[in-house]
């Protein structure tokens, strides 16, 4: 398990030289002796779309917090182009929260919502109007919500007035907890593509909470994933999804297959199952591990199939439609395996009918105990 | 969403069936049915002796012959400009303006720490701030004289120090003043404690993010949206302390007469029903213009359904 | 620790101080009435100089007081009878059916809670009278009913207003009855409320002093004697008294909440 990872060295956006924008020493956090965030040291580049994900209690929203001066940590340091902000309160920092409940104004209009960080600076109320018309056709919301009530504005619509509020504070990272978690799906897609154009319009650093991984997957530049209060992996949503470090991060990328394995005369096998496996090619082998297959990296192996090196025989037992695709829960022993296949590749059997599953070991993941 | 958090929960609209038996009232809603029983008690002892009183006020002065006749006597009596009683009026509102202006600044921060900092030690701290409502106000109002008297508590005290002895307040306008504010410190706590529970406290939180100043979060964010519950808070003390009697008869030692104080000598020594109900009826003018006025402006499942 | 930190302990420290400051001067009279009714003398003298406890004996001693203390007591048993039961009604008709005449009904039944009492006691009196009804701690049950039902309703609303009314709808549809969707369901979740309701309603009933001093014709309650010789004729049975119902009141609490509490864990357990 690694908790400290340095940024890229060779992000095209980062400007030779520049340190970071934010950076993490050793921050720590405990609540009565609980230790909701454990010396998280991290370091975001200008202009970075920096994702954290982890199920709820990973202490995840603890660490935004923390950057944007809800909580402190107990140790460590917060620092914000090279300047501690650490003793400084929220209205000090150079940060911006958008929060899960977005914390809108109820008693005030779109208008006044998306000016409330100017009128607090005591800009003139003309350029405070000027200012927020634009930042209303930034994220596309129409002029002629400039004096409606936020109360009477839609999911969707609410999402955007929090993010012109935001902007218009002008922060250096702007944060965000979750704030599509109480979507539905099709408006969830939509409103992640254009805060990804939005990133890339304003240039700004963007620090987003999600238990969803296929939300950080979409957006950001890369990932980190929390649990336990740790920062177990960090990297592109590539190395995410093709390098996992831990059988945690495989399983918190959704459904897979995991099969616990020792070594036995340079195979694996797994207690349960006949036959040997063969680990991913490259790569240490130690003794013990775990193999991880996607569930559409396994197949149905035809009989004069040779080229695929694993192999085993179940029944099928369920069936479902995915749509586009079927997937198959395929019971091996006291196992079950979760095959998914296109269509085109489904399988033709009848439940209960004894079929041979299996994956090439190029497309499996070993990662040790 | 910060304003869902506002929306209570919406009421069902599916009532059970009416019980068998009941068909009388079954053309009425489930909730009518269940109103019925405060309504009947409210028109019986709320809306009838009002109207009483209505009614007597224009009966003939000193009489009781009440539908019997109809003048505007009492009334010219009480507007008369050599009739003193205005004083009366004037003493109760002042009183009650000032008891709500003191009662607002000594709640609020009590209401703030029962809502945010005392945690675990709320519910104790609010049932202490209960507990007064059940002990008649003579006695505590009694417990005050007993402390500010000529050899009472603090006389007493301060003599056995070697001083000259306690401050003589007992029975001065000031004194009434602050045995209302003393008085109705509950009436203005609570209604403040759910004013400040609406206000969510991300949206506080957030207003601080953007750059506000701990005032400026007060002002913009905090105190609007608390408004609806110090408003009740406002209001109840308000009216309650236009009305109130005891403390200018005990702290206040008769040296003030407040105008409940006049239509009760109205009501009873004088034998001058319908006089006191006339400024009854003014009082009740006064009190109820304030309080249709700000009811209907309040969305009671909004401030009382939060959950 | 950092300044923020320290700041709202700042804040809480303070507020605590002010809270505390406020308690002491809530609760100073009552310790007074105490201390006189520990005093020798008949006449209250500060610092006290002989303490003793013979105006208790003799408050307690005494039947006229015990009178007092059965017509308290009978009125506000009645009282707390009669508001649960309309109270508990009219909570479910404040917050928990959606019928076309609510929100009216709201602002009515919170009317005589924004009424000042001895107004209200006063046109009570003379209600009475026009009706020619004779008065006694019988006519004071209404008047105290006027203004204990609307609080007693409040209380328990907002115990309705967490209660998900599918919970009633399974149990129909579960097959239960009327009646046993009321015994087996709604009550037992509404119970906490009714019980505070309850305790509302005895303990604003036994404290209230300006409707029954106008509605309790010739029978007299506590409050309403003490008041009598506060004005004319103190004596240390007075503060006594005073204190003695304090004790009282306090003593119904604490068996309150212990009760709830006791009820709370067996539920549990």
């Amino acid at each position: 398990m690694r908790d400290s990872v340095v940024m890229h060295e060779d992000r095209p956006d980062t400007a030779p030289g520049a340190g970071p924008v934010l950076e993490l020493a050793g921050v720590r956090k405990t609540f009565d002796g609980f230790v909701a965030v454990e010396r998280i040291d991290l370091q975001v580049a200008e202009g970075e779309f920096f994702t954290i994900v982890g199920p709820s209690g990973s202490g995840k929203t603890t660490l935004l917090r923390m950057l944007a001066g809800m909580e402190h940590p107990t140790e460590g340091d917060i620092i914000v182009r090279g300047r501690s902000v650490r003793h400084l309160p929220p209205n000090k920092r150079p940060t911006c929260l958008v929060f899960q409940s977005l914390a809108l104004f109820p008693h005030r209009t779109v208008g006044e919502n998306i000016e409330f960080p100017l009128k607090m600076r005591k800009v003139p109320p003309a350029d405070r109007r000027v200012r927020a018309l634009e930042l209303m056709r930034m994220v596309r919301l129409p002029e002629g919500y400039y004096a409606k009530n936020v109360t009477k504005c839609s999911g969707g619509e609410r999402q955007r007035v929090a993010l012109a509020r935001a902007l218009a504070y002008d922060p250096e990272i702007l944060l965000f907890d979750e704030p599509l978690s109480a979507i539905d799906y099709k408006l969830r897609k939509t409103l992640e593509k254009e805060l990804k154009d939005l990133h890339k319009e304003t240039g700004k650093t963007f620090i987003y909470i999600t238990h969803s991984l296929e939300e950080a997957m979409v957006m950001s530049d890369r990932i980190g994933v929390m649990r336990g209060g740790r920062l177990v992996q960090v990297g592109t949503p590539e190395d995410i999804y093709t390098r996992p470090t831990d059988r945690f991060v495989c399983e918190f990328m959704g459904e897979v297959n995991v099969l616990p394995v020792v070594a036995a005369d340079g195979a694996y096998v797994c207690a349960g199952l006949t036959g040997r496996f063969t680990p991913p090619p490259g790569g240490p082998q130690p003794p013990k591990g775990f193999i991880v297959v996607r569930p559409e990296f396994l197949h149905f192996v035809e009989d004069d199939d040779t080229t695929t090196e694993n192999v085993i025989v179940g029944t099928i037992y369920n069936e479902y439609s995915l749509g586009s695709r079927m997937q198959y829960q395929v019971r091996v022993g006291d196992k079950t395996f979760i095959v998914e296949q296109s269509r085109r590749h489904a399988c033709s059997g009848a439940p209960d009918r004894p079929v041979r599953i299996g994956w090439h070991a190029r497309d499996a993941i070993f990662v040790a105990e | 969403m910060a304003t869902d958090m506002l929306e209570a929960p919406a009421p069902s609209e599916t009532a059970p069936r009416p019980a068998p038996g009941s068909r009388a009232l079954a053309f009425l809603s489930a909730g009518a049915r269940c109103a019925l029983p405060v309504y009947l008690l409210l028109a019986v002892g709320f809306a009838a002796p009002l109207v009483a009183v209505v009614a007597f006020s224009f009966a003939t002065p000193r009489s009781f012959d009440v539908f019997a006749t109809f003048t505007l006597e009492n009334y010219a009596t009480i507007f008369d400009p050599a009739n003193t009683v205005w004083l009366s009026f004037a003493w109760s509102l002042g009183f009650a303006a000032f008891t709500v202006a003191l009662l607002a600044v000594v709640a609020y921060p009590i209401a703030y720490g029962i809502v945010h900092l005392f945690g675990r030690w709320s519910g104790l701290v609010g049932i202490l701030f209960v507990f007064p409502l059940f002990i008649s106000e003579n006695v505590r109002l009694f417990g005050w004289v007993l402390f500010f008297i000529r050899n009472g508590v603090l006389d007493g005290s301060l003599k056995a120090l070697g001083t000259d002895g306690g401050p003589d307040v007992l029975f001065t306008p000031g004194m009434i003043l602050f045995g209302m504010v003393y008085t109705y410190l509950p009436f203005m706590l609570f209604p403040t404690v759910l004013g400040l529970s609406l206000v969510p406290r991300d949206v506080v939180d957030a207003a601080l993010d953007m750059g506000a100043t701990r005032l400026q979060a007060w002002r913009e964010v905090e105190l609007p949206l608390a408004m609806p519950g110090l408003l009740i808070g406002m209001l109840l003390t308000f009216v309650l302390a236009a009305g109130a009697v005891a403390e200018a008869k005990v702290l206040g030692g008769q040296s003030v007469i407040v105008i409940t104080h006049d239509i009760e000598i109205a009501f009873t020594y004088s034998q001058n029903w319908p006089l006191g109900s006339a400024l009854a009826v003014l009082l009740m003018l006064i009190i109820g213009g304030l309080t249709l006025a700000a009811l209907s402006r309040l969305d009671l499942d909004r401030i009382l359904g939060r959950k | 620790m950092n300044p923020q930190e320290q700041r709202l302990r700042r804040a809480r420290l303070m507020t605590a101080a002010w809270t505390g400051f406020v308690l002491l001067v809530i609760y100073l009279p009552v310790l007074c009435s105490a201390l006189a009714s520990l005093g020798k003398g008949r006449y209250f003298l500060f610092p006290i100089r002989g303490w003793s406890v013979d105006w208790w004996a003799r408050t307690l001693d005494s039947i006229e007081i015990g009178m007092l203390l059965r017509t308290s007591l009978a009125l506000a048993a009645a009282v707390t009878v009669v508001a649960v039961a309309a109270g508990f009604f009219g909570a479910l008709a404040f917050a928990r059916y959606d019928w076309s005449g609510r929100r009216l009904y709201q602002k009515i039944v919170l009317l005589p809670i924004f009424f000042p009492q001895p107004v209200l006691g006063l046109a009570l009196l003379l209600w009475f009278n026009a009706v020619g009804m004779e008065m006694s701690w019988r006519t004071a049950i209404v008047a105290h009913l006027v203004w204990i039902v609307p609080v007693v309703t409040l209380v328990i609303a907002i115990k309705v207003y967490g209660f998900d009314p599918a919970l009633e709808e399974a149990a129909f549809d579960l097959g239960a009855s009327r009646l046993q969707v009321l015994r087996e369901v709604t009550l037992p979740i509404l119970w906490p409320g009714i019980w505070s309701g309850a305790l509302f309603a005895f303990l604003l009933s036994w404290g209230n002093f300006p409707l029954s001093l106008y509605t309790t014709g010739a029978d007299s309650t506590v409050p309403e004697w003490l008041y009598a010789k506060m004005i004319a004729g103190y004596t240390p049975m007075v503060p006594t008294l005073g204190t003695m119902s304090t004790i009282a009141a306090a003593s119904a609490l604490g068996i309150g909440a212990l009760a709830a509490m006791l009820m709370k864990r067996r539920r549990a357990a």
